[in-house]
């Protein structure tokens, strides 16, 4: 019996550690190895061994700092906005009215389109010409407002921060409402005879009762925020002059425009260790708090 | 009195509750309502007004972003690589997930858990050169097959996350009781726990659906015949070759969302189910 387990589980495993020995740990290993070497990407081309030169050229290049910023505002703008804003419209949707059903139906609409079509779908809501956001400001006066944003350093980023907020925003509201339909009726009930406001009910009963949901979403969050790609990579490209690139665009760019992939694999390191240490920072904080 | 005021002042956080809640349903709405409107007018039309309705309305946008963008071609495609990453991610994943729930006393079944966990803070990116060079090795380069192989491995480490907390809360009689029957442990998992566990697997299918229908990174690298370009890949080149057909861009976006719409219609009693039912948990 004991024996025949093993087999079973080896057997059940196998096609899903083998995915993941061939797509993620050789891969990384492979990435290692190469970001201490110079490479131009063809095949038949010599590596040359250069040492750490690959990860000084880049923790001391400007643009990866600016594509590390541009990171931490997709960061800023996940916590600030987007998890207020998620959180809100869990509330709203667990809340006891009519017609949560359709609220949830139709918020979860702008996940399901997916990045590239909710990127190419703002980028021309937006666009200094025919855009039918320009044109609303324009004729409410504000022609001030009316350039390309897309094209303004500075401003960029934040425009396709908040783009992404706008469509991720249900996905997280279902995390959250994951975490409020297990908090019991009775609690609130309780609140409510003891005469506690709405605001006091969820200061002190909902929101201390959601804390798992926050750690999921923070790690989410973190890990997303480093993870950015096709949203920018849609709507900007990382330009004007890759000043709203992030790593994941910088790392393309290298690998694939400049033929840097050496100098580009020692961004995928880089990147990694960010994601993981991050990622149990976020564990730790929050389990911490546990007790 | 006192009862007065609090179902007075109910009633007025009730119409508060309605204001936000339609205010973030225009937010969702009139964007897309905007681009399906906008899929049919003329250039004319939108360079004058972006926010007039068009005089007509021009069917041909549609046929014209089909003519220069290969938009079904494309749909077709994503479509392909869609369902057969989101079949074989749920085998996948399904399978390891019984391994790591129903097996636990097998020690390596524990720590494969572990590793998947891990598998998640790993960035796509950080992977990259090595299955795009992988690809070319092997001459796997604008090949399907490979493509959806990648995909599943992307989602397999979510997938197996949420089977494996559903299992969990699957009681464990169930299978004790298959097993005096004599049922082996493929049968026990197709015949008994795959029917309970339907919302879960609608939940991840929608998951993995949406994230192959519309990757970018990898089909950029992976694929670079126009013949075999998914949506998103498609509508890029669309975009840069030909960005002054405004109304066919549209309609390219219309055509494209069809698809998971219709996925997302039939399904969406099953995803709000499945993680209600808080499958997503910490």
């Amino acid at each position: 019996m004991k024996k025949k387990d093993y087999w079973i589980a080896a057997i059940f495993l196998l096609p899903a550690v083998l995915l993941l020995i061939v797509f993620v740990i050789y891969p990384i290993i492979s990435n290692v190895i190469l970001s201490f070497h110079s490479w131009n990407g063809i095949f038949s081309a010599k590596r040359t061994f250069v040492g750490m030169e690959n990860y000084r050229v880049i923790l001391s290049d400007k643009s990866f700092w600016r594509s590390l910023t541009n990171a931490g505002i997709f960061l800023f703008v996940g916590f600030l906005i987007q998890m207020p804003l998620s959180y809100a419209l869990a509330l709203l949707v667990t809340a006891k009215i009519r017609g949560t059903k359709v609220f949830r139906t139709v918020y979860y609409l702008p996940v399901i389109l997916g990045t590239t079509i909710v990127a190419v779908m703002w980028k021309n809501l937006i666009n200094p010409n025919y855009g039918a956001i320009i044109e609303i400001l324009k004729s409410l006066g504000l022609n001030s407002l009316a350039f390309d944003w897309l094209n303004t350093p500075g401003l960029n980023v934040w425009i396709v921060a908040l783009v992404n907020c706008w469509k991720s925003a249900a996905f997280n509201m279902l995390i959250f409402c994951a975490g409020l339909v297990t908090i019991p009726d009775a609690l609130n009930e309780a609140a409510v005879i003891d005469g506690c406001t709405t605001w006091q009910r969820i200061r002190y009963i909902t929101l201390p009762l959601s804390k798992n949901s926050f750690k999921v979403y923070s790690i989410l969050c973190i890990t997303g925020c480093i993870k950015q790609f096709d949203m920018i990579w849609a709507m900007t490209g990382g330009g004007p002059n890759a000043t709203s690139s992030t790593p994941g665009i910088l790392l393309y760019l290298n690998a694939y425009s400049f033929k840097l992939m050496g100098r580009s694999a020692a961004i995928a390191i880089i990147l990694l260790i960010l994601g993981v240490a991050l990622s149990i920072c976020c564990n730790r904080i929050f389990r911490q708090e546990e007790y | 009195m006192k009862g007065g005021d609090g179902v007075k002042s109910r009633k007025w956080k009730k119409i508060m509750l309605y204001v936000v809640a339609v205010i973030w349903l225009l937010a969702t709405i009139i964007p897309l309502l905007y681009v399906f409107i906008s899929s049919f007018k003329t250039n004319d039309e939108m360079y004058r007004s972006a926010l007039n309705l068009p005089i007509q309305w021009k069917i041909e946008n549609y046929a014209v972003a089909n003519e220069l963008g290969h938009s079904f071609r494309s749909i077709g495609n994503s479509l392909l690589v869609a369902i057969s990453t989101t079949i074989i991610e749920i085998i996948v994943a399904m399978m390891a997930a019984y391994a790591i729930s129903r097996k636990r006393h097998v020690f390596f079944a524990r720590h494969a858990y572990m590793l998947f966990v891990i598998g998640v803070m790993v960035p796509i990116h950080s992977t990259l050169i090595p299955i795009s060079s992988m690809a070319a090795d092997w001459g796997l380069k604008n090949n399907f097959g490979y493509l959806v192989l990648v995909y599943v491995c992307f989602n397999l480490a979510q997938g197996i996350f949420l089977f494996t907390g559903f299992l969990d809360s699957v009681s464990r009689e169930i299978d004790e009781a298959a097993i005096i029957d004599g049922c082996s442990d493929f049968r026990l998992l197709r015949s008994i726990l795959l029917p309970i566990c339907k919302p879960i697997i609608a939940t991840e299918a929608i998951f993995s659906f949406i994230y192959a229908y519309g990757e970018l990174v990898f089909s950029l690298t992976l694929i670079s015949e126009p013949a075999k370009y998914t949506v998103p890949r498609a509508m890029l080149s669309f975009w840069g070759e030909f960005s002054a057909q405004m109304g066919p861009q549209y309609a390219f976006i219309i055509l494209s969302v069809i698809p998971v719409v219709i996925i997302y219609v039939l399904f969406h009693n099953q995803i709000q189910s499945g993680v209600m039912s808080g499958a997503i948990k910490g």
